[in-house]
């Protein structure tokens, strides 16, 4: 089992420089997901790893072993391209023995190495076969095959299902997972911009936007306790909704107030600085309610798409580009232009400050960051 | 009411259809005549004698025989096909490594200079072999190349590399990248990924450099008649010249002989027309 470590590592194109020093140990046999809009350099990263891409600086261990100047063969890594890049010529048998056929490997070896995978695959019936007679998740397999029969400790994946149906994107995810599982001595690192596919197989998930890392950790964490707006709204769809609000108290639970006048005590902890400064107030759709009594959104509902067990009700607000979303039960019959009260619980709701950080609560940040923020703001309040 | 209403125009159209239809056929047919009748007026001529070829021209030959393909075939040309093969055969070969090799090089490395060596190759497009022609002898001369196959195989595939450069680099430009990274991730050294990967994938486009290459070099007749003086080297353009200086007034040996030269072209280009027009098309279309 080998990890992976990335210190400092930067890489520019001419002036334009892609990652700004990245910083990041991936734990031998852990699955983690690089994920992040279009242009935040996933995909950099991951060729950086791969050795397809020179670092501008850095350095890159995989086995605790400097890479940097290590050709991509011999960094023991295989690779799953976006595309597949299968080689249209080659039957699925000569696919994925060509890495084995260059190391000038025995026949036999080859030839089992091939039917291993295949079989753990259900590869075997087509290893005749061209790629051009494969379906999409066919081929996709080979190409995990192919990675397979180079018995490398470390798998990078580049986006492997973006060119797959939706049905078969999901069998096919399933599939990694299970994939996963039989090899656990694995490290995989897998890029992606679709957050379910993030969610449902990472052990840690890696945010990146802009080339920086936003924040690392499990889903839940990223879920439950982001450090920042961006990765609130990256992750969880639809899109955590944001509602202006004041602080009017401090403390281990600080009251805020709505700009409706509603006030609320949540649970975070905030320094005494804090006290007046205007934030957000991050709420998740599927943690609001409809009520009558005490509300932080009141609006009218512009349309809602109905799912079955659950409809998506989206609200007008001032900025038409972002509606504000609840995520309610399928059986509520909700009317467009219908007036609605939102509410949700305290323990529910995410605090920010203008430029973005979350205030995290006593639970949320480590014990001993949470007892120095505790003191912090006690004596700040006397 | 409604359904003749809606009838009318789908009938119209389908007239407009089949009328235009029609013109086009009657257009590929004439086109097929044109290109097609003096290829077959020349091989039926090879049939009759001369009485017959200036008595009826146009008539099919009173009786089939080979006997002047026959003697056409002995009197030089059988010589002259075996040159003209050589030749054709080590050019064309020299001709699709060398721009195959260049191509991949200007398209999947990280040459240095790639846009200065490109200008280099194709500025070859520009150089007109009949300018060219007196150094070249004085330095064929001068390499004691003058008068052997050498020259012949050295003048076509120079003269051939850069179209043929510029037609592989066209169809390479379209092969993904992450080929060439695959084959990198899996051990393949340049060579290779040239040799395992990219050469078989562009097995369209090479067929059809060939086709075109040997079109070329089959037909050449400057560099043919400048570079090579016995007949123990010259090429069938030349060789045809010389039957017809010979046998100036026995057309018919002279029309068998060309039919013979013509033969291959046109059983080659046939056999092959579906792969030449496929990788003429995938390499620059896309």
């Amino acid at each position: 089992m080998v990890g992976v470590a990335l210190k400092q590592v930067k890489k520019s194109y001419g002036n334009h420089e892609v990652l700004h020093g990245i910083d990041l140990n991936i734990d031998p046999g852990e699955f983690i997901v690089f994920v992040g809009p279009s242009g935040c350099g996933k995909s950099t990263l991951l060729r950086v790893i791969a050795g397809l891409e020179e670092m501008t600086s850095g350095e890159l261990r995989i086995g605790g072993r400097l890479m940097n100047d290590v050709p991509p063969a011999k960094r023991g890594i295989a690779m799953v391209f976006q595309s597949y890049a299968l080689y249209p010529h080659m039957t699925v048998y000569d696919n994925m023995a060509f890495s084995m056929k260059i190391a000038r490997e025995k026949k036999a070896k080859i030839d089992a190495r091939v039917r291993q995978a295949a079989e753990i695959l259900q590869l075997t019936p087509y290893l005749n076969r061209l790629p051009k007679a494969l379906s999409g998740g066919q081929r996709q397999r080979v190409a995990i095959g192919r990675a397979i029969v180079r018995n490398s400790e470390v798998f990078l994946f580049d986006e492997p299902l973006s060119n797959l149906d939706a049905a078969l994107r999901v069998a096919t995810r399933i599939e990694v997972a299970k994939l996963k599982e039989s090899l656990p001595d694995t490290t995989m690192i897998y890029v992606t911009h679709d957050q379910v596919e993030a969610m449902t197989l990472a052990d840690r998930i890696v945010v990146l936007k802009d080339g920086c890392i936003e924040q690392v950790g499990t889903p839940e964490e990223l879920y439950r306790e982001p450090t920042n707006l961006f990765v609130a709204q990256f992750i969880g769809s639809p899109a955590m909704n944001l509602l202006a609000a004041r602080i009017e108290e401090t403390g281990p639970k600080t009251l805020i107030a709505y700009a409706n006048g509603t006030r609320m005590q949540v649970p975070v902890l905030t320094p005494a600085s804090a006290k007046g400064a205007a934030v957000d107030i991050g709420v998740r759709p599927e943690e609001l309610r409809i009520t009558e009594g005490e509300h932080i959104f009141e609006g009218v509902v512009d349309y809602a798409e109905y799912l079955g067990e659950v409809q998506l009700v989206y609200f007008k607000t001032e900025d038409e580009a972002h509606p504000f979303i609840a995520k309610l039960p399928g059986n509520v019959h909700v009317e467009r232009g219908a007036r609605l009260k939102l509410g949700a619980d305290a323990e529910s709701l995410h605090v920010f400050d203008v430029e973005g950080r979350a205030f995290r609560g006593l639970d949320g940040a480590g014990s001993e960051e949470a007892e120095r923020a505790s003191v912090a703001a006690t004596i700040l309040e006397k | 009411m409604v359904s003749t209403e809606t009838a009318a125009p789908v009938k119209e159209t389908s007239i407009w259809t089949a009328v235009s239809k029609a013109f086009l056929w009657s257009f590929l047919i004439c086109l097929g005549i044109v290109v097609v009748y003096p290829l077959l007026w020349m091989a039926m001529n090879g049939f009759k004698n001369n009485v017959q070829i200036f008595g009826d021209p146009f008539a099919l030959p009173t009786h089939w025989s080979w006997q002047n393909y026959v003697r056409a075939w002995n009197q030089g040309v059988r010589d002259y096909v075996v040159v003209s093969v050589l030749v054709t055969v080590a050019s064309a070969i020299c001709t699709v490594m060398i721009s195959a090799w260049t191509a991949f090089g200007l398209t999947r490395s990280k040459l240095p200079g790639k846009p200065i060596v490109l200008i280099v190759v194709l500025g070859g497009l520009m150089l007109s072999p009949t300018v060219a022609l007196i150094p070249l002898v004085k330095m064929f001369q001068a390499l004691g190349l003058y008068n052997t196959f050498w020259a012949l195989i050295i003048l076509y595939t120079a003269f051939r590399v850069p179209f043929t450069t510029f037609l592989i680099r066209a169809y390479m430009l379209d092969l993904p990248s992450e080929l060439d990274e695959a084959a990198t991730m899996d051990g393949a050294s340049e060579g290779q990924r040239f040799w395992r990967i990219i050469l078989p994938m562009c097995r369209p486009i090479i067929a059809s450099c060939i086709i075109l290459h040997v079109l070329f070099s089959w037909n050449e007749y400057i560099f043919a008649m400048v570079f090579t003086s016995g007949t123990d080297m010259t090429t069938l353009p030349v060789g045809l010249t010389a039957i017809m200086a010979k046998h100036g007034t026995d057309y018919s040996v002279v029309f068998a002989a060309m039919t013979i030269s013509a033969l291959p072209i046109v059983i080659i280009f046939f056999a092959t027309q579906r792969y030449f027009i496929r990788g003429l098309a995938e390499g620059i279309g896309k």
